[in-house]
């Protein structure tokens, strides 16, 4: 089986549209939302979006939405039962009640890494073993953003948040691996998964691509660099997207039939510290003094997983 | 009772600047209210704090519309007016700007009846936490001194209490900063104002309505792009056309989308909505992207 060739190979290939204004409330430097204005770039207009509580609930203000397509606010646990929803009155409206084929619209799930790891996976589960008919887009800023940046299942070990601070008893901070969700996700053999970066514009576009000549489920997470809640220069952000694939740390691959391909290899795996280093939430780690045993660990995890592709 | 309003950015310490503020009255045997007002928007955004000072238990509650007091963090708010820094001032108000530009040419711009008073506390930031993003103690300092009747000491006990409570480090670094804040300004003598009384608004009763007419359903696709979002900016970007090679990095990696693409792929940035994050700037490969400090008052 080999990886399903992309149509894009040059920056000039991306979709010209827009498909979300500029004007949002969200923070200046937000990674994940270049994140979704590229994907949406290739999805287009028909989206119905149904959004569950988070970050990006900003991005629809009323009464003004930056979106050309549409949009549902939902709870933090049911974007998806939402686009379950959705999709099924669109699917009866299309077979009895003579919706036109053109009116007809792509639902999309679009929530945080707290609603997709925590309390909307289990939703999320049920409807992959339904294999309902949508678009998944998870912006991971590992931790509850719009809240103030509280511990998500997301949260990688040796990160300070605002519910798990670098203390004497808790030195590492976060205390636990990030939940793996791509794996999870992938144990239901939906139609495809794919992690991208908004610092990888043709790898997403191209991904984005593929997914919607697909159908079934079609999961994506989108790696978010928050310069808020990670604390670093809003400018620095593609920077530090670059270096979580550069330092191994945040994989880009796709799993389609079977089988898990990297999309964009590090060529040579860069220490983890270099990408721990620029972020006041893993400042604990090197002041004042540097937990060597901390940052050993987060290499091993690293070194642990790629040992099984390289 | 003083009343104090504080402006600035999502992001500068605005919020602990007034809290702060409210801490070393506190310490000065005064009674004290801080709290932030901000919309749902993020770093970056307008935003506005208020302190309360008394001698007398606080009861007034809400946001202060005839303050005392003005402290503008961000110059760039003064001619922006969804921020509107100078709302309520008259010529019982003291006004303060965190600029680099001298009184009188501030005074000549802005045509204040109030008092007008500056200090370049980014530069002093600068000097003191070799950076000047973050204004919470510098701003905090300038209000202390201004409304008198605060003492170093109590400042600096405040200082460090609310940085120590935040986990913010370089305690020392912001007490020096304070110190030199405080010998640099004097207070300023406040004119009586005539306390209002205050009548209890009507009640409004709010009828049923049909769930099309209640229900927040925008109709209107996109129309986010009248909400201007270019005031956020504390630097603008600038290409440099000349030798702008159209590799469209910029405008793959503006998150805003406000980099548009003309003729022959010329990109082209939209002030109206660039939040100023400068990712453009870091991201060009041969750095043909300018920054350039934004002008507060317009001449
Ligand atoms: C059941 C429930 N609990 C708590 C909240 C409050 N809440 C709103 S957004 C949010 C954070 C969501 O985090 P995440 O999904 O990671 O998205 P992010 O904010 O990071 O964009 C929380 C806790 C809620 N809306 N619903
Ligand atoms: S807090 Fe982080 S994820 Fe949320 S809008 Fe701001 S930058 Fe984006
Ligand atoms: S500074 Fe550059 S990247 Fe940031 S919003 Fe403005 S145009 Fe976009
Ligand atoms: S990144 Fe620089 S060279 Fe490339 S299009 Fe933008 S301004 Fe021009």
């Amino acid at each position: 089986m080999t990886a399903l060739a992309g149509k894009y190979k040059k920056l000039k290939d991306l979709h010209p549209e827009e498909a979300i204004t500029p004007g949002t409330g969200l923070c200046a430097g937000c990674g994940g939302l270049d994140g979704l204005r590229l994907a949406l770039k290739e999805l287009g207009e028909n989206v119905l979006i149904c959004n569950a509580a988070g970050c990006f609930t900003l991005l629809s203000v009323y009464p003004f939405t930056p979106l050309k397509g549409s949009w549902l606010y939902t709870t933090m646990g049911a974007p998806v039962p939402a686009a379950q929803g959705v999709r099924d009155a669109l699917d009866i409206r299309l077979q009895h009640r003579e919706l036109p084929d053109k009116e007809d619209l792509l639902v999309m799930t679009v929530a945080g890494d707290g609603s997709s790891n925590d309390i909307g996976l289990g939703a999320t589960s049920a409807a992959l073993h339904r294999n309902l008919d949508f678009i998944y887009f998870c912006y991971d800023n590992e931790a509850y953003g719009n809240t103030g940046f509280q511990l998500s299942a997301a949260s990688p070990y040796g990160s300070a948040t605002q519910t798990a601070p670098n203390t004497e008893f808790h030195p590492a901070g976060t205390e636990f691996f990030k939940k793996d969700l791509f794996e999870i996700w992938k144990a239901q053999k939906p139609t495809y998964i794919a992690t991208v970066s908004p610092r990888e514009p043709i790898d997403l576009s191209n991904k984005f691509a593929k997914a919607k000549t697909m159908s079934g489920s079609r999961m994506f997470i989108c790696m978010s660099p928050c310069p808020t809640g990670w604390g670093f220069d809003p400018k620095e952000s593609d920077l530090i997207a670059k270096l979580a694939v550069d330092t191994g740390m945040f994989p880009i691959k796709e799993y389609f039939e079977g089988q898990v391909t990297h999309t964009k290899r590090p060529q040579r795996r860069l220490p983890v510290e270099k990408f721990l280093q620029r972020q006041k939430r893993f400042r604990h780690l090197f002041e004042p003094e540097c937990r060597h045993d901390i940052i050993e660990n987060i290499q091993s995890h690293v070194d642990e997983y790629w040992s099984h592709y390289e | 009772m003083y009343r104090i309003r504080l402006h600035g950015r999502g992001g500068q310490g605005i919020k602990t600047a007034s809290q702060i503020l409210g801490t070393a009255a506190f310490y000065s045997g005064y009674q004290a209210q801080d709290f932030p007002l901000y919309g749902a928007e993020r770093r970056g955004a307008p935003i506005v704090a208020f302190t309360r000072i008394s001698e007398k238990p606080v009861l007034e509650r809400g946001p202060i519309s005839s303050p005392d007091i003005i402290l503008v963090g961000d110059e760039t708010l003064l001619d922006d007016p969804q921020a509107a820094p100078l709302c309520g001032a008259d010529e019982s108000t003291a006004v303060f700007i965190n600029s680099t530009l001298e009184t009188s040419v501030l005074q000549q711009q802005l045509h204040l009846s109030s008092s007008l008073l500056k200090l370049n506390l980014t530069e002093l930031c600068i000097q003191h936490l070799n950076k000047g993003t973050v204004l919470s103690t510098a701003l905090a300092a300038a209000g202390a001194r201004l409304v008198g009747m605060i003492t170093l000491e109590a400042l600096l006990k405040a200082v460090d209490a609310e940085l120590s409570q935040q986990g913010i480090g370089s305690i020392q670094e912001n007490l020096n900063l304070t110190k030199e804040i405080f010998q640099n300004l004097f207070p300023v003598v406040l004119k009586p104002r005539k306390e209002k009384t205050i009548s209890p608004s009507e009640i409004i009763l709010m009828e049923q309505a049909n769930i099309e007419e209640a229900a927040p359903i925008i109709l209107s696709p996109g129309n986010m792009i009248l909400r201007k979002t270019g005031n956020w900016r504390v630097q603008r970007p600038e290409i440099d056309y000349e030798h702008c090679n159209h590799c469209l990095i910029c405008y793959a990696r503006c998150p805003d989308g406000a980099i548009s693409l003309g003729p022959d792929d010329k990109p082209e940035i939209d002030y109206d909505h660039c939040k100023g994050c400068l990712i453009c700037a870091q991201e060009c490969p041969g750095h043909f992207i300018n920054t350039v400090r934004e002008a507060g008052v317009e001449s």
